[in-house]
């Protein structure tokens, strides 16, 4: 199991916990992550500059084609996106065509051969439930755990093939393997607000606000996220909150990796749970103990 | 005496501009929150933090990227081994060179550029210095990340360095053929008592030293080297080793040998001596208001880095080092060979979407000579293009925190009334919307419109809308209002069946085409197949390129 890995512009800056979560889990499962620099998936020059934004995905799935490589990655903006340019340029054979002339230019092209997968992708097919449920030595107890599946990941189900489309499970499947219990909630597929912050900051923050509070409605323990932007957001709102007594939310937003890593034994600092807002850290309360 | 006053000028020049640029790192504001501190509060805040770090554990980490990012250029490695290797030649060849012209006859006692090791370390120096600048240019010559961010000051500079060692290596080539020379050497230091000897001593330089005499002046046999070894010896040994240890003065005066006579009498070892310390001087003199200012400023910047977090330092200080930033850049083109969105220049054709580039455009602003609306603009866009990736900050190899210039570059342009250009855009097509919005009855037009959304296969999906408002009620933006088609102006199932009609500005102009979160719900839902959110992607493409905001072609 090796894959290129792809973090998206995000993570490096902003969302850091999950890059560390990511590479200490995946690489303890044994999935090899090799880093290429990747440009941007162009998924923000969508909006105004869509030819940008289509060179620039191709431009990185060329650089993992070269590489014999398929590609992973942990946001879930970055997957559709890059999902996304894969069926534009295969509907479209001219387009295909005009990209390539464009790669052509750094050596590079692109033929339709890399494979795109989200992380949760490779830890339920690749890695497998079995595997995960053999590697969790200390499950979580009462977890009841919101799971956040992410807009760019399962819609449109014909481009992006994250999961039955009728039937979303793989994210509840990778929640129930660690002893946490999804629970049925009304925002499970509903939109975090990411994509229109720059365009419109009420609507991104209401939006992301709605979905914390019907999570705490659901009385869940933690939002679940696997998205650089979801967890932008929440860190967002939850900045915007104020101190813990007077939220109006949930305890607080985690990122799957760092869910599955403590479960497998992990410390809190190896999944870097204190970089979360707020602090990941009570997620250890629910850990079964000895 | 000319010498001296070229000297002098030079480091005034040095000492002014050194002064000038000072200033402006006391005065220059980036972000709004670098305003309304003095010159006074910024120095005294720099320097009271510099003394704290210094007396805190944190002066061995400062130190260390002193020696290793500094003097070693760790950092450049991240970028590339041969920027790293050109950049290695050109300090170390010139520090060596600094030391031999400058220096080294007021440290050394006995100092003598004629005697080795200094006779051969000139020229490995030389050598180092020159090698370096030629793989720089041949770098910016050849890498096309590099080219095109590439200005002439940047080959001004790497220019004024070839020319430097250029002119001392054909100065010190002419003058070892020089008879000129030979002649001087003789009046200065010789102690000969009649003209025979003069033909004597000139035989063992000729033959052991490449002096190219005319005909006549000295015997072509080799008759008289004992006695002329004897001179040599008594007068000349001890200041002067073989030229052969002048490994690239030496061969190049030997491919001189035949212009020797012509050299001569145009005098050409002293105009190369005015070329060459004018060339050094020259140097001296443009360093404070050149590149070439990171030889001070990026070690001070380095060890600044070392001594704590961005966001943990004093306002007043942070505004010093953000003014200081500015002057730090080598303009070496990293951060924009590298660059996460570099590719959106193919199609949008801003320099300033490149971070070296932007970096200028960021002085521009701070010091008030950005221009006019259209330049600001431009510097909107490559302001927002960026996607925060954090790589140029981690790149560059001077230090240089850029990811809080765009930062605090974004909150300047705002303030000036330049904020995200999606949203400029999406008033601009509100604003057009506006006239035929409020007549009644809608008058139809553009009956071109639908064939220019073509940038992909659905796009002419949105034929099949039958206004079920299936799209509508999925929508999430739909339900975030209390009061939608007032507050959106059109819905989801609207705006497809008005494409329909051809009414493209008010499907443009509509909040919702802008305020869609990009979902899907509308287009998964659709029993038409309509590619709802793709198709309002593309009208909000649309719309940008009607403004002459989007992408050139």
């Amino acid at each position: 199991m090796t894959y290129a890995l792809f973090l998206g512009c995000k993570i490096p800056y902003y969302v850091p916990h999950y890059e560390t979560a990511t590479r200490r889990v995946l690489g303890d499962l044994g999935v090899k992550l090799v880093d290429l620099e990747f440009p941007c998936c162009g998924y923000p020059m969508r909006h105004l500059y869509f030819r940008s934004y289509l060179l620039s995905a191709a431009r990185g799935l060329a650089l993992a084609e070269a590489r014999g490589l398929d590609i992973t990655t942990p946001c879930k903006c970055c997957f559709g996106a890059l999902k996304r340019a894969q069926k534009f340029l295969a509907d479209k054979p001219e387009l295909m065509a005009e990209v390539n002339a464009e790669l052509a230019a750094d050596g590079l092209n692109y033929q339709g051969k890399v494979v795109v997968k989200h992380i949760l992708q490779v830890l339920h097919d690749d890695v497998g439930l079995a595997e995960l449920g053999r590697r969790v030595v200390r499950p979580y107890e009462l977890l009841r755990a919101a799971i956040l599946y992410g807009c760019h990941a399962v819609r449109p189900s014909e481009v992006t093939h994250f999961d039955d489309p009728s039937n979303l499970h793989l994210i509840d499947d990778l929640v129930k393997v660690t002893g946490a219990t999804p629970v049925p909630w009304a925002g499970r597929l509903s939109c975090c607000g990411a994509p229109v912050r720059e365009r419109n900051e009420d609507l991104a923050l209401a939006t992301i606000r709605k979905r914390l509070s019907e999570a705490r409605d659901a009385k869940a323990d933690i939002l679940v996220i696997a998205c650089a932007y979801s967890q932008m957001q929440a860190e967002w709102a939850y900045s915007l909150a104020g101190p813990p007594p007077q939220r109006e939310f949930i305890e607080g937003p985690v990122l799957y990796p760092q869910l599955l890593g403590l479960a497998m034994g992990l410390s809190a600092q190896e999944v870097a749970l204190e970089r979360n807002t707020p602090n990941g850290e009570y997620l250890l309360s629910f850990l079964k103990r000895d | 005496m000319f010498f001296d006053l070229a000297l002098n000028i030079s480091l005034a020049a040095l000492v002014l501009g050194l002064a000038y640029r000072l200033w402006r790192w006391l005065t220059t504001s980036i972000g709004p929150d670098s305003r309304n501190y003095t010159p006074i509060e910024r120095l005294s805040a720099s320097l009271k933090g510099l003394g704290r770090a210094l007396a805190s554990r944190r002066a061995l980490p400062m130190l260390a990227a002193l020696l290793l990012d500094g003097l070693l250029q760790r950092r450049s490695l991240g970028h590339s081994r041969w920027a790293w290797a050109a950049h290695m030649l050109i300090f170390w060849g010139m520090l060596g060179l600094i030391f031999l012209h400058a220096l080294g006859p007021l440290i050394v006692p006995s100092f003598t550029a004629t005697l080795n090791p200094w006779l051969f370390l000139r020229n490995l120096f030389g050598a180092m210095l020159l090698a370096g600048a030629l793989m720089a240019m041949w770098r910016r010559l050849r890498t096309p990340g590099l080219r095109r961010t590439t200005h002439w000051a940047d080959r001004a500079v790497l220019g004024l360095l070839a020319l430097l060692v250029l002119s001392g290596f054909a100065l010190e080539g002419a003058k070892i053929i020089s008879v000129h020379s030979f002649d001087s050497m003789i009046e200065e230091y010789g102690t000969l008592s009649e003209d025979g000897e003069r033909a004597a001593l000139g035989q063992v330089w000729r033959e052991q030293y490449g002096v190219v005499f005319p005909q006549g002046q000295v015997p072509p046999g080799l008759e008289l080297m004992e006695q002329g070894l004897e001179l040599h010896n008594d007068s000349c040994v001890d200041c002067h080793d073989r030229p052969q240890w002048a490994f690239v003065s030496w061969p190049l005066s030997r491919l001189l040998a035949p212009l020797a006579a012509w050299l001569e009498a145009v005098r050409a070892a002293l105009w190369l001596y005015y070329l060459h310390f004018l060339a050094a001087f020259a140097g001296l003199a443009l360093l404070p208001f050149s590149k070439l200012l990171h030889i001070f400023t990026g070690p001070l910047l380095l060890t600044i880095r070392a001594a704590g977090s961005r966001e943990a330092m004093d306002p007043a200080a942070r505004a010093l080092v953000r003014a200081l930033e500015l002057d730090v850049c080598t303009h070496c083109g990293a951060c924009s060979v590298h660059c996460s969105v570099a590719e959106a220049l193919r199609h949008v054709p801003n320099l300033s979407v490149l971070p070296s580039e932007k970096l200028l455009a960021l002085g521009r602003l701070a010091r008030g000579t950005a221009g006019h609306d259209e330049a600001l603009d431009v510097m909107r866009q490559g302001a927002y293009l960026c996607t925060s990736c954090l790589r140029c900050t981690r790149l560059c190899p001077v230090g240089i925190n850029l990811q809080d210039l765009w930062f605090a570059m974004k909150d300047d342009l705002a303030e000036m009334g330049y904020g995200p250009p999606v949203r400029e855009v999406a008033k601009r097509a509100d604003e057009t919307a506006g006239d035929s919005r409020n007549l009644v009855p809608i008058h139809l037009g553009h009956s071109e419109f639908p064939r220019e959304l073509g940038l992909t296969v659905q796009a002419e999906t949105f034929r099949g809308c039958y206004r079920c408002a299936t799209c509508s009620n999925s929508c999430p933006v739909v339900f975030s209002y209390d009061d939608p088609v007032k507050e959106l102006d059109m819905l989801p199932h609207q705006i497809m069946h008005s494409l329909g009609l051809g009414l493209s500005e008010e499907a443009m102009g509509a909040r919702m085409t802008w305020y869609c979160l990009t979902c899907y719900r509308c287009q998964e839902a659709c029993p038409q197949g309509v590619k709802v959110a793709d198709v309002l992607y593309e009208l909000r493409n649309l719309a940008a390129a009607r403004q002459g905001q989007g992408e050139s072609c």
